[in-house]
């Protein structure tokens, strides 16, 4: 039993197509990179998969999606906004409690940001707010995780770190990524996306990244 | 985030001042309080009335407070609303007064104040100069009257103006202005600011005394005939209130005033006693003009 | 072959609101009818150069209600708007405030003077409720503005109050924070300016004292006032804000007694039209004399004040930016032109038009040259600093060039954006001017206070809001059509 599937169908917004014909499924378990120029398509295929996973999928948009104005804990917090009461979210909102920093804090420590916890958002560097962007959405209890771009704003060797923090703490795992050789290394399945279309969906086994060089090339297909 | 914190507070706040109101309302019962038309020089009159203030203390056995006010509407609002059972009015606001607050009367009046009068008053570069009679001469002149709801600086002035032209001072003059105030006005024209002016003739004459008005800038063109005007009057309920007579007792502390530095704050000779028919003339001309319903 | 020449639509709404205000213009009456201002400025300069701070009688104590009033009418504005702000989405919600917002201060409190008399309930309503429909329409503003990134990434099934405190009002409660800041100084202004019709601040004491040509006394209440303001943010601090809140509520004098008899006599039958009260009136003729005689020689008055004001504060708005910006002065021109601006749009209007008044005498040209100056240092100073974020060329000309051609038309959209914003607010100021003798809309309803007949005072007040809702939705077109906008920092 897949965890999503799509039979043929057409997304955009506004009116205007930006996918059509999609037909694919994920099945529980594996890690989806998915490649392809910019415009192509990649986000809104990305949208569209976690529109349809619920409650059990976590975010990570491209703009990240913080908000500027509260602490790294707060934003980290976020993730589990759904499954705490009300009242123990005011509680937090305005005073911290123990228990949710402590387990916040294992989070943050992964994304080596523990020194960082109480610090406004605002005051952080891109780098910096990516990764705690990651962390909402580690957090998160689901086990699909959706990230477009989550390494954008890092360095190599901290890219590496992070998609590794990813692929072991969530089942499912879906990024999109313009980095080849990372989307082939962190990646089991390689869905190309060109002009609206799936263009390739391939075991990620083997591949190299000049392999996917007839996604980016104009005019020919 | 910290927002909550700061609802709660001013929640306290506010419920502290709900506390303190309330309390204050309680203590505020016991005392008589009275207030007077801003007709001149206001910041003398908070130092003018405390005089008087300290005076009907004495005199009563009680605590007097003099409220100042801005306008002539806001000492009758506040006679009306219960907030001082005393007023210094002037002749349509004592009318108006009295209409608005069933039972209340006028209980004293100045020496002189049934013979009240007004004078018109004009800039040297006019050329006006005085005369018996009404100086049609002013017609396309401006033209200044005291506050709105003055009886010398308004009521009187406008009836002649209609009787002599037939028409609105609006049409008569090329520009009408309401100064406020008689000593404003007489420094209005002074100033030539407005060349035509109408002003309380106790406000000219203390200016001309102390030395305020410059005979040489600004002169007296005509003078109205007498009619009543200012007058102390006293809410229907306060013997209810104060005890029964307490009427009686601050009219006689009133016409029994006689320290000439109390009784120059006004400025009278003397008080004497009044009653609400004494202004049936204000009430009529005052219904003339439409001023009254 | 011959180049079309097609004017854009800005200046085509340039040339239009210009030719308005010049017909506007030649039928107003725009002249000093004093014999000799200058020798009464002079008096003034002498006073303001040697302030008498000694003069006055309770001075602390009226500085104290000035700010007791400001911040008790601010921070319960503060908690009714942003409640409102909450309930935006109604339509009826959104006409409630653009009712209570256009109305002004003043004449608010010359209605709750009825109701209240002098007890301070009177001062503190008069500032939450306009205030409060002002603040409901710009925090709706701002939390619609919030980013909306944060909210697509909650997780699924996050419960609608835990996504609004984690996500809209973080970030917004910063802008609430500094807009709150510049309310409580309008709040000081108009907390000052209920003095004129007889609460007790500071500017009960600055009538007078204009009014008798004190004017060392004027200097010293204007430089406590001013003081007040330019330290704000040094004693505005939030920890400290319940304490202030309590202090204010002590000192204020809420021994005035008020019965609910007056309230319900207010209601019932002063502000009933007066032929309903007495049959032997006519129905007609009230309406007649309310609508011919006042109402309507009163809108166009304010209409044509109005817009003359208008016009002169963007000229005089793109003659004061350039004194405070890097891009045209050095810092020494500078700083005198930051300590201008501040002096002149921290006078509230209402007291620069009565000192013109004073001087030049009534006519329509002190109003004008009062709005103006107030605005315009206003717009100055926001257009000012918009033109550091400007980056030039290296090669850029200097002196008039540079003005000219690289800055005026970079500024020339904020600008406007911010004039046609600020319309409404010279509108409402502009009826308001009519207390001082101007024949606007406020004399007449300054009148029929005065004559204690509120039903022409209420029915001229909302004649008064309906012309304020109308500009201001004439403002909001042409402001979408010319795809103007104002940033949030710049209400």
């Amino acid at each position: 039993m897949p965890l999503i599937e799509f039979r043929g169908e057409s997304a955009g917004y506004s009116g205007q197509t930006v996918l059509s014909n999609l037909d694919f499924s994920i099945e529980a378990g594996e890690r989806i990179a998915l490649v392809g120029e910019s415009g192509a398509g990649k986000s809104t295929l990305l949208r569209l998969i976690y529109e349809r996973s619920g409650a059990n999928a976590a975010l990570v948009p491209q703009e990240f999606g913080l908000v500027q104005a509260l602490t790294v804990f707060h934003n980290v917090y976020m993730g589990q906004l759904h499954c705490r009461s009300i009242w123990r979210n005011l509680h937090n909102l305005l005073r911290p409690r123990r228990d949710d920093v402590a387990e916040v804090e294992k989070v943050v420590e992964k994304l080596r940001l523990g020194d960082k916890i109480f610090t406004g958002v605002g005051e952080l560097s891109g780098g910096q707010q990516q990764r705690t962007a990651v962390g909402r959405a580690l957090y998160h209890p689901g086990d699909l995780l959706v990230a477009d771009e989550p390494v954008s704003s890092v360095d190599e060797h901290q890219a590496q770190e992070i998609l590794e923090t990813i692929n072991g703490e969530k089942n499912t795992v879906v990024i999109a990524m313009h980095d080849r050789a990372l989307a082939i290394q962190f990646s089991d399945r390689l869905i190309g996306i060109k002009s609206g279309e799936i263009a390739l969906d391939v075991s990620a086994a083997g591949m190299k990244p000049s392999d996917l060089d007839s996604l980016y090339q104009v005019g020919s297909s | 985030m910290r927002l909550l914190s700061s609802f709660i507070a001013t929640v306290i706040a506010l419920s502290v001042a709900g506390g303190i109101g309330s309390a204050d309302q309680a203590r505020a019962a016991g005392k008589f309080v009275f207030t007077a038309i801003p007709d001149q020089d206001e910041s003398k009159l908070r130092k003018r009335f405390g005089k008087v203030a300290n005076y009907l203390s004495k005199e009563l056995g009680m605590k007097v407070e003099y409220v100042p006010v801005k306008s002539y509407a806001a000492a009758v609002t506040a006679f009306r609303n219960n907030q001082v059972q005393l007023a210094w009015f002037g002749g349509l606001s004592g009318v108006r007064a009295r209409l608005l607050v069933k039972g209340s009367t006028a209980i004293a009046q100045g020496k002189k104040d049934p013979f009240f009068e007004t004078y018109f008053i004009a800039h040297s570069s006019t050329g006006l100069s005085y005369s018996k009679n009404f100086p049609k001469g002013i017609a396309g002149k401006t033209f200044t009257f005291g506050s709105k709801g003055s009886t010398s600086g308004r009521l009187m002035p406008e009836y002649h103006i209609r009787q002599a032209f037939g028409k609105a001072p609006s049409q008569v003059f090329k520009r009408v202005g309401f100064s406020g105030n008689h000593s404003r006005t007489v420094s209005l024209v002074q100033s030539g600011a407005f060349q035509v002016g109408a002003t309380n003739f106790k406000v000219w004459k203390r200016g001309l005394k102390d030395g305020s008005i410059d005979p040489k800038k600004v002169k007296v063109i005509w003078k109205t005939p007498g009619y009543p005007d200012y007058n102390w009057t006293i809410r229907g309920d306060v013997d209810q209130s104060f005890g029964n007579g307490f009427s009686k007792k601050v009219q006689k502390a009133l016409l029994s005033m006689s320290d000439p530095d109390l009784l120059k704050s006004f400025p009278r000779e003397a008080f004497i006693s009044a009653k609400n028919d004494d202004y049936k003339p204000i009430l009529d001309t005052a219904k003339l003009l439409k001023l009254i319903d | 072959m011959t180049a079309k020449k097609s004017s854009s639509p800005l200046a085509r709404t340039t040339g239009i609101f210009f030719g308005v205000a010049f017909v506007c213009a030649c039928f107003s009456d725009l002249a000093i009818t004093t014999v000799d201002p200058w020798a009464e400025f002079s008096r003034l300069l002498a006073g303001i150069l040697t302030p008498d701070f000694f003069s006055t009688d309770s001075l602390m104590l009226s500085l104290g209600y000035t700010l007791a009033f400001a911040l008790l009418g601010v921070a319960l504005s503060n908690i009714i708007g942003f409640g409102l702000a909450l309930l935006f989405f109604s339509r009826t919600v959104r006409v409630f405030c653009a009712v209570i917002r256009s109305v002004h201060e003043l004449f608010w409190a010359l209605i709750f003077l009825q109701l209240f008399g002098l007890s301070p309930l009177t001062g503190i309503l008069a500032i939450t409720i306009p205030y409060a429909g002002i603040i409901a329409k710009v925090y709706a503003e701002i939390l619609e503005e919030a980013d909306p990134t944060p909210l697509q990434a909650l997780p699924y099934g996050t419960a609608r109050i835990s996504a609004f405190v984690f996500v809209r009002l973080p970030d917004a409660f910063a802008h609430f924070r500094s807009y709150s800041m510049y309310r409580l100084e309008c709040g000081l202004r108009s907390s000052a300016v209920l003095g004129f019709i007889g609460l007790p601040t500071l500017g009960f004491h600055l009538e007078s004292a204009f009014k008798e040509g004190h004017y060392s006394e004027v200097s010293a209440l204007l430089i406590l006032f001013y003081f007040v303001i330019a330290t704000m943010r040094f004693w505005m601090r939030r920890p400290l804000l319940p304490v202030y809140l309590i202090i204010a509520v002590i000192i204020l004098p809420w021994g005035a007694e008020f019965s609910a008899s007056n309230i319900v006599r207010f209601l019932t039958e002063d502000i009933l039209p007066h032929p309903l009260r007495d049959p032997s009136a006519s129905m007609v003729e009230w309406f007649h004399l309310i609508i011919i005689e006042q109402a309507v020689p009163g809108i166009i008055a304010t209409l044509q004040l109005t817009m003359v004001a208008l016009i002169a504060t963007g000229l005089l708005t793109m003659i004061f930016f350039p004194l405070i910006s890097p891009l045209l002065l050095g810092p020494k021109a500078r700083g005198i032109g930051h300590v201008f601006l501040v002096i002149t749009r921290s006078t509230p209007e209402y007291i620069l038009a009565f000192v013109l008044l004073q001087l030049w005498g009534p006519s329509m040209l002190p109003a004008i040259v009062a709005l103006a100056l107030h605005n315009g240092a206003i717009i100055g100073h926001l257009v000012g600093r918009y033109t550091e974020q400007i980056s030039l060329r290296p090669d850029t000309p200097a002196g008039a060039n540079r003005y000219f051609f690289e800055i005026s038309p970079r500024v020339y959209r904020p600008m406007l954006a911010l004039l046609f914003y600020r319309w409404e607010v010279i509108l409402r100021e502009t009826a308001i001017l009519g207390m001082l003798g101007i024949a606007t809309l406020g004399f007449y309803v300054d009148s029929a206070f005065a004559d204690l007949r509120f039903d022409r005072a209420m029915v001229l007040i909302a004649i008064t809001a309906v012309l304020n809702i109308c500009v201001d939705a004439i403002s909001r077109k042409v402001r979408s059509y010319l795809r103007l906008q104002t940033s949030l920092e710049h209400r």
